[in-house]
This record gives structure tokens, C-alpha cells and sequence, in this order.
């Protein structure tokens, strides 16, 4: 079985904004995908059609076969399609275990549980206190999110995501704004996911993406420049020229 | 008690005011407490202060007694609310524990504080509260309309005068809601019955500040006379514009009578000039007991009496002359009502003796008055004719009357 | 690390669960209702009635605290939803209906009613929640106003009065503390439920809440609806408690005074709501008793509360006492 996430002819308009333009892509199920770009290629714009956030002007967005295209955000939520934000997006005012209680909460019919406290079956507790330990979180379950680091925040923006069990990771920029040593928490977590898990990462940092993937699609001014493995990109001119810099080898 | 509370001590209030000794001498006992709720606050506060003077005048020219005994005067906002109004009530008659409560002003208000003495028996007196079915359709036997009068009840000889001026065709403008309904109902009901025509009537909210709208159509109807309900700012707005529109002078405005009530135009000037309204008192009055009034209340007060103060006035008395008859005992409620049921009042600034019909409205001789100029440049009501004995029936029978549904917007008689 | 995840899963669960109630929470809620309960017993009559309509208003500003402190949404036509409850309630009861099915069909159209303006503005958030919702109560009003063959007009209604067992105040009163006890006990179960932990996730985030997976319009009507339905309750027992019905009581001074109580008593405390309706009901009453500026005073100790007390009374007892959650007292 594979899981096909794919893009086809997608174009996402604002107005006279051509965001994204007729962006065609295939993801198989279990592969690593990165879609790097300069500041305003339409990455995010991407992800959003993706998501759901914004639906296609025009072209299709496929799911394991089926088309999501005009699927609101909780529905493709529901089929697995799980997200992180590039600003962090979590629920200030609650506990981290609220958070993540959120997070797993959202597909089972108990949210809209009127009398019962929020609790969940051993399985999903096992779930969320595996996700919590793995973004390193397994002792800030008590703590409030506005009393996280900034780098702790992140974390959970990764627990979350992870803790719903999806079946594709779509990661904005997950270590944007992260110091270096943090960065490497944020990376050494990506690495340790389970590797049959589809991810899509967009990120700033090519180390991350260099070292985490199997294959990067490039974007610029909303169109689809090239899509090859990480050593190929790194030799492509086009790329350097647009993104890496001019006569860069590594940026 | 709190400081609003008004405890009339042996004449210590209205010394210079004779006061009739029979009665000073049985001054003695518990005080008779008295709730008086009025609209301190909000659109009709005005009208609210004067209530409170006419009503603490009457008591302080008696040296503070009723029936001989002292009275205590415990004061309320109603707020112009009827929760607030509610709430008050039940303070004054559960915690405060008046032997009888008076006044409000606004319909509403004195119809929620009558609905909550329908349960306590506590009587209740209003003066003020005109809403037509407390004396008609839905009459509670401990609510009384002393020295009152319903709404529809003075616009009916105005009509009839209307049509003795030879006026076939007129128009009403009104506040739009039920004391405004019930006027202009008195008015077209016996208007029409007469032969007459009522062309158009219009309704307008509370608060309108710009009357051009409703004057111009009234100005394109062709009709003979306007009748005009307005109370408040309404009323003061509502007569300047019906000047400025150029419409006085070329079409007769007559209206409810408190639209040309003192509170009313007492700040005003020529624009109020020859308005002609019915009503049972007029401050104008030749008549020697309303001169005498008048003169007390303006010595008192810097201002002629309005409506308010008048009615506030008389009602006191009816209470203090049905106390009298039953020697000051108002233990026993039932005994006290019926008391002031038989009461016939007769020394009022009326002049005239009043008395209340089997429905519990009192029956005035109703005099049409028209604004006249004083010497002193200030305007007040003028009797230009009378008609006795009116009760709120007319001249229908009430029986038959009563079958009619009550006046509101779609039901005008 | 795998082994202290799959060996101790039930403790697991309950770490992930939301913060238990402290003890010196209980104990004051306790405190409180003991304390509800035992004042009939010591005051005059007439303050009896009082405390009834704190009871009563407690209800209405748990239901607007309710939306504004859990899903972050401050209404302003709750007052409407109640007094649309209170007209219904009469309506039914001036015509002969027995007052509890008078109530039951009040508590059912105020309902009906949260549920319509529910889909209007659950799409909207901040001031347009505010001024959309002010547009909805303002229509009511309009409407009992005007519709006077139903609703009487600026006069009202008049009820028929209350049962025999219940016109004397006490007995009144602990029919209603009973009634608000279940009430204010379900509100506490739906704020505490995993339904109620989406409210407070909306508030904090609607976007993220989509991405989790959960359909945001819809829990927004249904809380709005469920909010509505606890407003129409005191709405039903205003009826019953005051036995009248005018357009003051869909009124947006009625919708403002229940806000007032809510932010008073501390929004998104719930037991707030007792606390601000007996701070404004009491204020009311005495300071009316001095002044006929009563609502100059109210507005001057609403001033000082925002600046000293932002989180309401509650909320301000709630950090001086820091132990309050098991968060703290872990």
C-alpha cells in the first residue's frame, strides 16, 4: 500500500496575487519530502493548500486516492494530515498535557463528551506521554504553555502533531527562530520519527533539510523550479542562483 | 431610617401654614408609613421631582399628619424601569413595611408594582398611572386611581368639542406606545362617532429629535384639526417644529394634556400660544380653590404646578380625608379601601367634588383648555369650556364598553 | 524511558488529564453553598427576595462566563436569550399553562433562540461577536416592544402569580437555590469536560483547533446554544421570581449588567458569576437607598475593579491564594 499525497496543477490565487502557480508534486508514502524557496516562493501558501486553509484556485489536491480539494482543515485533520505552524500555534493559557489532551482528543468522538472529565484509554495515554518524551517534554506536562521557553514551544508544536498518530507530518519551518543548540534538539527529534511516517518539512536551515531527506522540491515566485535528491540540488545552478546564492557551494 | 426618608414632625416643616387643630390634637401612635415611588431618574425625571413636591406639599401644609397621626414618607426610584420599579415596591412593602404605597409614573412601572400588590393586598394608589384597564378590563381591587384619570379618558370631550368647531377631518401624531394609543383610541373613537373623519394617524418613537418627516405628510392631508399625544422632550420638540414648519396658524393643534402640561412648556414661549387640550385641572382656572393652590404652589416651588404636583396633591387628600372617616385606623385594609372608595373628595384645588365611578376612576367635570399668556409673559392653561361630570365611559354604557378590546396601534375604536 | 510509558499507563492518563480541583477549592465552594443555604434562616424577608435574584442573575452571568471565559466570546444579548425565556414563561402561564410547562417550553424557545443567533455569530470573533450580538438583542427588544398584541408592548405581561407553596419568600428561595445548585453543578461538568476544555482551546486558537482535527463552527454553536439554554433557565426563574415581563427585561442594559457581573465576579471563573451578582444586586440596593446616582457609583466601583481587579474578584482571590489548582500545589 502506498500512501499518495498529491499535488495536481495547483494554483492558489489572491487576487491578482498568483501565490502558487500550476505546482504539480508526488509524494509516496514514508518519504521525506522538503520544499525549500526564497522568503515568499509560496511555501506556506503551499502548505496551506495542502492543509485546507486555503482551497485551489484551481487543480486538485489527492489524499491516498481520494480528492480533498474542497475538504475543510478538520476533515483532512480527520484523515491524518496532521500540521505544525511557522509561527507557534499552540493554546497559551493551558498546560502542556492540555495541549497535547487537545491534540488527541480532536479525532475521537469524546470532545464532544458534555459531562465526564477529559481523560483518555490507556492507548492514547501511552501515545501522548510517548509524544511528550520524545520532543523532550516528559517533564513540562504541568507547566503552562506561556511559561515554556521559546524552544520548549516548538517542542510541542511537534508533540502535538505527533501525538495524534498521523499519517503524513506537513512541518513549517519547525527550528525557525531556534539558537543553534536548539536547532539540533528540533533536528535529532525529526530524525528519531518513525520512518514509514510521510513528512513534509519547509525549512530555512539546510543542514536540517540536507541531512533529512530524500527529496527537495524547489519553489520560486509560486512556480516549481526542480525537484531532485539533496546532493542534486546542491549541484543545480538554478538553485544556487535563486535560493542558495550565486556561486555558493553551501550556505 | 435613611436620609430620604421624610418624617413630617409636628409641623416643624410648614410652620407658616395654618393648620386645623382638631386634628393636630390626635396626633398620637405609630406613624403612618407611606411608599412613594416616582422617576428620579431617566427620560421623566422632571416629571418625577414635581410628583414628590405636589405629594410632600400637601402633607407639609398638615403639619406632617394624616387622620391626625404623623406620616412617614419613605421615597423610591423607580428608575422609569419597571424591574427597578418591582424591586422597589417589594423593599418598601416587605422591609420598609408601608401601610400603603403611591405613585409611579411611567404605565409599565405602575403596572408591574400593581401586579406584585395583587399578591401582597398592600394598596396601592396612582394618581399618575393612566394606563386605561387598571380601571376597566383587569381592575385589582386594592390598586386605586385617587385623584387619576385613564388615558382615554379627557380625550373623548375633546373630540366632541373638536366637532362643535365645525371639524370634520383630522389627523393624530402620537408616541408610539399604549399611553399614546389610548389617547388618540378616546379621541377617534368618539370623533368618528360623531361624524367625523380621522384621515391619518401616525406613530412615532420615543425620543424623536426631527418631526419634519411626520409634519410634512400631516401638512399634505387636508385636515381640519391635529391632535397631538406627546409627553417629555417629545412634546417640547414636537410643538417647536409645528411652529418652524409654519404649520401653526394654518392647521389647529389640540392635544393630550400633558403636552401642554406646565412641565412641559413652562420653559417655552409663543410657539405654545392658543394649544387647546382637555383635562380636569387647569392652572389657569378662575376658580378660587385652584387660584389658591396655584398661588401656594408657585410660593413654594418658584414654578406653576404641572400635572404632576397637582394630581400628587389631590391624591394625598383623598387619602387623608377617607383616614379621617374611619378615625386614622388603617389596619384594616378592606375597611380602608372601601373608605376611599366612598370618599367624595371635596376640598381640592378643583373646587369641585370628585368622586370615583364603580370601576374606581374618578368622574371630573373636564374643562377644554387653551395655552393664554400671562401678564407675566408665561404661559399656562386657560378653561375655555366645560363639561361636567365625565366619566372615562363617556357616554357609553360601561358594560357594553368594556367588550371592546383595549386601544393599542391596530384597535382604534 | 519506554518503560516508565508502558508500565504505568493509568497514571499516565491521569497526568494527561486537566488540572484537578485543590482543596481550598472545594472547600470554598462548599463554604459558599453552606452559607447559601443557612442566610434565609437569618434575614428579613425582604432580603430573602434579594438574594433569590442574585441567585438568579449568578445564573445568567455563569452562562455568559460561560462563552466569554471559556470559548472567549463576550455576548451582549444574553440579556435577550433571558428575557426571551421570562416573556415565554408568563406568556404560557398568564394563559392558563401550569408554570412548570410555562417554563420547560421558556427554557426550550430561549434555546431555540441562542441556537439561531448561535449560527449567526459563531463565524465572528472580538468586536464584530460584540456589535453582532448587540444587533440580535437590540431585534428582540424590537420585537417585544413592538409586537404589542403577544408581548404587550412597553407594558409587559402579567403573570398569574406563583404557585400557593411558593409565595411565601423561603420556601421560593430554596426551590430556586435548589434549581441553581443542579444548574450551576451542570455548568461546572460542561466547563470541566472534554467538551468544555474545546471551548478554552478555541479561545486560545481556532486555527490550531482546525488543524487538530476539530470542526470550529459547529462546537461554537453548540456552545453558544448550550450557554443560551443556561441563560434561558434563569431567564424561566426571573419569570416565576418576578411574576412580570417588560421589554426592560430583553433590555441591553440587562445584557450589559449580566457582563458586568461576569467580569466582576472574574471571567472564566464560573463562581465568579455568584460573586458579581451579588456585588451589583447589593450595590443596587444600598447605595440606592442614599443616592438616586446609584448608577453613577455602580459605574465608579466597576472603574475600580477593572483597575485593581482586572480578573474580577474571584480571579484576584484566586492568584492571592496561588495554591488554588493541583497545577500549583503538584
Amino acid at each position: 500500500m502506498q500512501d499518495y499525497f498529491r499535488l495536481e496543477n495547483v494554483t492558489v490565487q489572491f487576487g491578482a496575487l498568483v501565490a502558487v502557480d500550476a505546482v504539480s508534486m508526488a509524494i509516496r508514502s514514508g518519504e521525506r519530502r522538503a520544499i525549500i524557496g526564497p522568503n515568499g516562493a509560496g511555501k506556506t501558501t503551499l502548505f496551506n493548500a495542502m492543509t485546507g486553509v486555503v482551497r485551489p484556485t484551481q487543480g486538485r489536491v489527492l489524499f491516498d486516492g481520494n480528492d480533498i480539494s474542497r475538504a475543510p482543515v478538520h476533515k483532512r485533520s480527520a484523515m491524518g494530515i496532521s500540521r505544525t505552524f511557522q509561527i507557534t500555534n499552540l493554546f497559551p493559557r493551558l498546560s502542556v498535557a492540555e495541549n497535547v489532551l487537545l491534540a488527541m482528543l480532536g479525532h475521537t468522538p469524546r470532545k464532544f463528551a458534555l459531562a465526564t472529565l477529559p481523560t483518555l484509554n490507556p492507548d492514547e495515554a501511552e501515545r501522548g506521554a510517548a509524544a511528550l518524551e520524545m520532543t523532550g517534554l516528559g517533564n513540562r506536562r504541568h507547566s503552562v504553555v506561556t511559561e515554556l521557553s521559546y524552544g520548549e514551544q516548538r517542542q510541542l508544536e511537534l508533540a502535538m502533531a505527533l501525538a495524534t498518530q498521523p499519517r503524513i507530518l506537513l512541518l513549517d519551518e519547525p527550528a525557525a527562530g531556534l539558537s543553534p543548540r536548539e536547532r539540533v534538539i528540533v533536528s535529532d527529534i525529526i530524525r528519531a520519527l518513525p520512518r514509514d511516517l510521510t513528512l513534509i518539512l519547509i525549512e530555512h536551515d539546510m543542514d536540517i533539510v540536507m541531512n533529512l531527506v530524500d527529496y527537495i522540491t524547489v519553489l520560486n515566485n509560486g512556480k516549481l523550479l526542480v525537484e531532485a535528491s539533496p546532493e542534486k540540488i546542491k549541484n543545480n545552478t538554478d538553485v544556487q542562483d535563486v535560493y542558495l546564492g550565486r556561486g555558493g557551494q553551501d550556505a | 431610617m435613611d436620609r430620604r426618608t421624610f418624617l413630617f414632625a409636628g409641623g416643624s416643616l410648614a410652620a407658616s401654614i395654618p393648620l386645623s387643630g382638631s386634628w393636630m390634637a390626635r396626633a398620637q401612635g405609630e406613624p403612618i408609613r407611606i411608599g412613594l415611588m416616582a422617576p428620579l431618574t431617566g427620560v421623566v425625571a422632571s416629571g418625577g421631582r414635581e410628583m414628590v413636591d405636589g405629594f410632600q406639599m400637601y402633607f407639609a401644609e398638615k403639619g406632617g399628619l394624616i387622620a391626625g397621626r404623623p406620616v412617614e414618607i419613605i421615597v423610591e426610584d423607580d428608575g422609569a424601569n419597571p424591574d427597578i420599579a418591582l424591586q422597589k415596591a417589594r423593599r418598601l412593602v416587605e422591609q420598609a413595611k408601608v401601610h400603603l404605597l403611591f405613585g409611579n409614573l411611567l404605565a409599565n412601572t405602575g403596572l408591574a408594582v400593581a401586579n406584585y400588590v395583587e399578591s401582597t393586598g398592600t394598596p396601592y394608589f396612582i394618581p399618575i398611572i393612566a394606563a386605561d384597564d387598571l380601571t376597566q378590563r383587569h381592575r385589582i381591587s386594592n390598586v386605586i386611581r385617587v385623584a387619576g384619570y385613564s388615558a382615554s379618558h379627557f380625550p373623548r370631550p375633546l373630540a366632541d368639542w373638536a366637532l362643535a368647531q365645525g371639524w370634520r377631518k383630522a389627523a393624530t401624531i402620537s408616541q408610539d406606545y399604549t399611553f399614546g394609543h389610548e389617547q388618540c383610541g378616546g379621541f377617534s373613537q368618539v370623533f368618528r362617532a360623531g361624524g367625523g373623519e380621522v384621515i391619518g394617524q401616525f406613530w412615532h418613537p420615543l425620543n424623536t429629535s426631527d418631526f419634519s418627516s411626520y409634519l410634512g405628510q400631516l401638512a399634505g392631508l387636508g385636515v381640519d384639526v391635529i391632535f397631538a399625544m406627546e409627553t417629555g422632550a417629545d412634546a417640547t420638540r414636537f410643538m417647536q417644529q409645528y411652529r418652524d414648519f409654519g404649520l401653526k396658524g394654518n392647521i389647529p393643534l389640540i392635544g393630550a394634556m400633558n403636552m401642554t402640561d406646565q412641565s412641559v412648556i413652562r420653559t417655552m414661549g409663543d410657539e405654545v400660544e392658543g394649544i387647546v387640550s382637555a383635562a380636569h385641572f387647569a392652572e389657569g382656572s378662575t376658580v378660587p380653590a385652584t387660584q389658591e393652590f396655584v398661588a401656594r404652589y408657585e410660593a413654594a416651588y418658584k414654578n406653576l404646578p404641572s400635572l404632576y404636583g397637582f394630581a400628587m396633591y389631590s391624591g394625598a387628600m383623598w387619602i387623608d380625608e377617607a383616614l379621617k372617616s374611619i378615625d386614622g385606623d388603617i389596619s384594616d385594609t378592606g375597611a380602608f379601601l372601601a373608605a376611599v372608595s366612598k370618599t367624595e373628595l371635596t376640598g381640592s384645588p378643583l373646587g369641585t367634588a370628585v368622586k370615583l365611578d364603580d370601576y374606581g376612576n374618578p368622574i371630573y367635570d373636564v374643562v377644554i383648555r387653551s395655552l393664554r399668556k400671562r401678564p407675566d409673559g408665561r404661559f399656562w392653561n386657560e378653561p375655555i369650556a366645560e363639561y361636567p361630570a365625565v366619566s372615562q365611559f363617556w357616554t357609553y354604557d360601561p358594560e357594553e364598553y368594556l367588550r371592546q378590546p383595549a386601544f393599542s396601534r391596530d384597535y382604534q375604536g | 524511558m519506554t518503560a516508565s510509558l508502558s508500565s504505568d499507563s493509568a497514571a499516565a492518563a491521569g497526568d494527561l488529564s486537566t488540572s484537578r480541583v485543590g482543596k481550598a477549592a472545594t472547600v470554598s465552594v462548599l463554604l459558599g453553598a453552606l452559607v447559601l443555604a443557612a442566610l434565609p434562616m437569618v434575614l428579613p424577608n425582604y432580603q430573602v427576595s434579594v438574594l433569590t435574584e442574585v441567585l438568579i442573575f449568578a445564573v445568567l452571568a455563569m452562562s455568559i462566563d460561560m462563552l466569554a471565559g471559556y470559548a472567549g466570546r463576550t455576548s451582549l444579548c444574553h440579556g435577550a436569550i433571558f428575557g426571551t425565556a421570562t416573556y415565554m414563561t408568563i406568556w404560557l402561564a398568564q394563559d392558563g399553562s401550569s408554570i412548570a410547562v410555562a417554563m420547560i417550553a421558556g427554557v426550550l424557545m430561549a434555546t431555540m433562540l441562542a441556537a439561531v443567533f448561535g449560527m449567526l455569530a459563531i463565524r465572528t470573533s472580538g468586536v464584530y461577536f460584540l456589535l453582532l450580538t448587540l444587533a440580535l438583542g437590540m431585534v428582540v427588544w424590537g420585537i417585544c416592544l413592538r409586537w404589542t398584541s403577544v408581548t404587550g408592548g412597553e407594558n409587559g405581561l402579567r403573570g398569574p402569580g406563583r404557585p400557593e407553596f411558593l409565595n411565601d419568600h423561603v420556601s421560593f428561595y430554596y426551590v430556586v437555590f435548589v434549581c441553581v445548585a443542579l444548574i450551576t453543578l451542570a455548568m461546572w461538568r460542561i466547563v470541566r469536560s472534554p467538551f468544555g476544555l474545546t471551548m478554552r482551546g478555541i479561545r486560545d486558537s481556532e486555527s490550531r483547533m482546525q488543524a487538530l482535527g476539530y470542526n470550529v463552527p459547529l462546537h461554537m454553536f453548540a456552545a453558544f446554544t448550550i450557554s443560551g439554554f443556561f441563560a434561558g433557565m434563569a431567564g424561566a426563574l426571573y419569570a416565576v421570581f418576578n411574576n412580570f415581563v417588560s421589554p426592560s427585561a430583553v433590555a441591553l442594559v440587562l445584557s450589559v449588567e449580566g457582563l458586568l457581573m461576569t467580569i466582576v465576579g472574574g471571567v472564566g471563573t464560573l463562581f465568579g458569576g455568584f460573586i458579581g451578582a451579588a456585588a451589583i444586586i447589593a450595590l443596587e440596593n444600598v447605595v440606592s437607598l442614599y443616592t438616586e446616582r446609584w448608577q453613577s457609583v455602580l459605574g465608579a466601583v466597576f472603574i475600580i475593579i477593572m483597575i485593581f481587579a482586572p480578573d474580577g474578584v474571584l480571579g484576584r482571590l484566586k492568584d492571592g491564594f496561588g495554591k488554588w489548582t493541583s497545577r500549583s500545589s503538584r
